[in-house]
């Protein structure tokens, strides 16, 4: 497609731009686009974003927190971690899975990748990931095997920084 | 395949405007180069700052973008479109646009099409939060400038979007006239800035 730019137009507006900063997108580092509602460029994503729907269940629970409980402690919505537990295409901004992260003490970076803010370039943590949301299939209680599910899981992610 | 039109940018040196090319469909080899331009410049200003023990002043607050994800993110998705500035030899300014999947927010305007700027940043050498003076200005306007065009051709009236970084805001809203939505909760809580026709009509005056 031609463009046309009025050379006058631009003159005139010159010095009044000048000194001014124009970026506009995200804050977070490298965040994919997304078309629709669902992240594009990494079809790896959506089972990471299980896994982090998973691991922020696990984490809760293990604390004994409802979900209420952990909208508070994070500062975010009770629907929106609703979501993030339950909805395999839902992605939190990178500010929600900050504050999750710091809530539930967890790494934030491998978090931001998990939460499909991030690409994501160790093909491991895809890896450990799908193997993750395999393993810990909800139940009501959390039981000693998802308990050992999660605790290797994080130890991973702590380790694998 | 990538198309050329002619635009202007103001040479702060010189005072004067000088031709440059707007670039609708910036290859992966035009990115891969600005890239390898914009990293070093970047970082050996970041240096002479700390140096010079200015290191407590912010950095662009885009410092960290890489536009060769963002390209490779996208590559094959007709919806989303790469511009760039190129003068001087180089790319000044790159911009991603989508003409899907961001229905405007205004009331008046509400659920209807619009560009959507996803990202758009100039080169750090015309970053007035890295040095003192600009090489050139002029290179967010061309490509606001290019969006409400786009928008104007797609059929959706010069409606566009995007959400500022904060060292951002007063440029899209004094300088461009956009409506400011405020913060995002949905967006890192950086603040949504829309265009409607008659603004845009209003910023191409």
């Amino acid at each position: 497609m031609k463009f046309s730019f009025d050379k006058e137009w631009l003159e005139r507006h010159a010095d009044s731009d000048q000194n001014l900063e124009i970026a506009a997108g995200s804050f977070s580092l490298d965040q994919v686009p997304r078309a629709m509602g669902k992240p594009v460029g990494d079809p790896a994503a959506e089972p990471r974003v299980v896994a982090f729907g998973r691991l922020i269940n696990l984490s809760r629970r293990k604390r004994g927190w409802s979900i209420e409980d952990l909208a508070e402690s994070s500062r975010i919505d009770v629907s929106e971690a609703i979501r993030i537990e339950h909805d395999p295409v839902y992605i939190p901004g990178p500010r929600t899975v900050y504050q999750l992260s710091t809530a539930l003490d967890l790494p934030r970076e491998r978090m931001l990748q998990l939460s499909g803010n991030m690409l994501v370039r160790d093909r491991r943590l895809g890896e450990q990931a799908v193997k993750f949301a395999a393993r810990s299939e909800s139940v009501e209680k959390l039981s000693r095997q998802e308990h050992r599910a999660l605790e290797e899981f994080v130890r991973y992610l702590n380790e694998s920084r | 395949m990538s198309d050329r039109s002619i635009t202007f940018l103001k040479d702060r040196r010189t005072g004067e405007l000088v031709e440059a090319a707007l670039i609708d469909g910036v290859s992966r080899q035009e990115v891969e180069s600005t890239e390898s331009a914009w990293r070093p410049f970047l970082m050996n200003s970041l240096e002479e700052r700390r140096r010079a023990g200015n290191s407590e002043l912010s950095p662009p607050e885009h410092s960290h973008w890489d536009w060769r994800r963002k390209h490779e993110a996208v590559r094959g998705l007709i919806a989303y479109r790469m511009f760039g500035v190129e003068c001087d030899g180089a790319m000044q300014g790159l911009m991603l646009v989508s003409t899907a999947g961001h229905p405007c927010r205004i009331k008046e305007q509400k659920g209807k099409e619009q560009v959507y700027v996803d990202f758009v940043a100039t080169a750090p050498w015309n970053s007035p939060s890295l040095v003192e003076i600009s090489k050139f200005s002029l290179v967010g306007r061309v490509l606001i400038a290019t969006a409400v065009q786009l928008s104007m051709e797609e059929g959706f009236r010069g409606r566009i979007g995007l959400h500022a970084l904060p060292q951002a805001e007063t440029f899209y809203a004094r300088n461009c006239g956009m409506t400011d939505l405020g913060n995002d909760k949905r967006k890192e809580e950086l603040r949504y800035f829309e265009m409607t026709p008659e603004q845009a009509a209003a910023f191409l005056r």
